[in-house]
């Protein structure tokens, strides 16, 4: 049965807003409704109060605040003042430390290798002050006008390992050669 | 029938054809979780299951004790809003 429209600009304001109130009072009904039947069911179905826990639980698993501890209740720097003894050089070793020793103690981190290519290229440096030095090292210097050492290899040494090497023959020809060109003047 | 309840049958029917119903009950339901509508009603449900007992606790029991407290604890702005588009839609659909 098709019921008779009415044209809605027959009523005034008030009879609309009352109708708008209406309608939405209808809707919140429903939504009461609906909620009563979700309660009700997981009432039945044994559900609805799952998520309660008893007190006692929740005082087991409080969120801990005192200094030093974490949220847990756990030490968390408990590992800060120990020492470990070094299976290598029977050292005793700061824990927090005691990683990269081990690393340049057995050789075998990233940075040991470097630190042991470095020293053999001191070593070398070194042995050469003592004995005769290789003539075609210190040609390299010569190429360079009358610098030393640093030139040699291009990597940058600390001051305590820069050596000054020795005075050697050609210097003494040059030198010899240069006061002869000043004294034919 | 009044003009007035024609008139409400009426557009009751055009919410209901245009899908606008359904919209509005979508639209209040999110808006009442938002806003801690349904976890106020679920404890006073609690306090009513408790009251009555579990096993014998009906729908009719929670219908007549939780209506009148959801209604009454609807905000304000929740209202507003779905009065709103209640008359924008019946000013767009009016005839």
């Amino acid at each position: 049965m098709k019921m008779e429209e009415v044209s809605m600009s027959s009523l005034d304001n008030s009879k609309l807003e009352a109708l708008a109130q209406d309608i939405l009072s209808d809707l919140v009904e429903d939504a009461c409704l609906g909620l009563c039947f979700e309660v009700h069911r997981a009432v039945k179905q044994g559900y609805f109060f799952l998520d309660d826990t008893d007190q006692e639980s929740m005082r087991d698993f409080e969120i801990v605040d005192q200094p030093g501890l974490d949220v847990f209740g756990q030490v968390y720097n408990q590992w800060k003042n120990k020492e470990c003894v070094c299976p290598n050089c029977s050292r005793s070793i700061a824990a927090s430390r005691f990683a990269p020793h081990l690393e340049k103690c057995l050789g075998m981190g990233r940075n040991s290798s470097r630190i042991a290519n470095r020293r053999i290229v001191t070593g070398n440096n070194n042995t050469n002050n003592k004995s005769e030095s290789d003539q075609e090292d210190n040609d390299d210097v010569n190429d360079n006008d009358w610098s030393y050492g640093a030139e040699k290899k291009a990597k940058k040494r600390k001051s305590e390992k820069v050596t000054i090497p020795p005075f050697n023959v050609q210097h003494v020809y040059y030198l010899v050669v240069f006061v002869h060109s000043n004294k034919s003047m | 029938m009044s003009k007035e309840s024609r008139m409400k049958a009426t557009v009751n029917q055009k919410l209901t054809e245009m899908g606008e119903r359904e919209r509005l009950k979508e639209l209040l339901r999110a808006k009442l979780t938002e806003c801690g509508w349904k976890d106020q009603m679920k404890a006073h449900c609690k306090e009513v299951i408790k009251e009555k007992g579990l096993e014998q606790i009906t729908v009719e029991d929670l219908v007549v004790e939780v209506t009148p407290k959801g209604r009454a604890l609807v905000p304000d702005s929740v209202k507003k809003e779905l009065l709103h588009r209640i008359r924008t839609f019946l000013s767009q659909h009016g005839t």
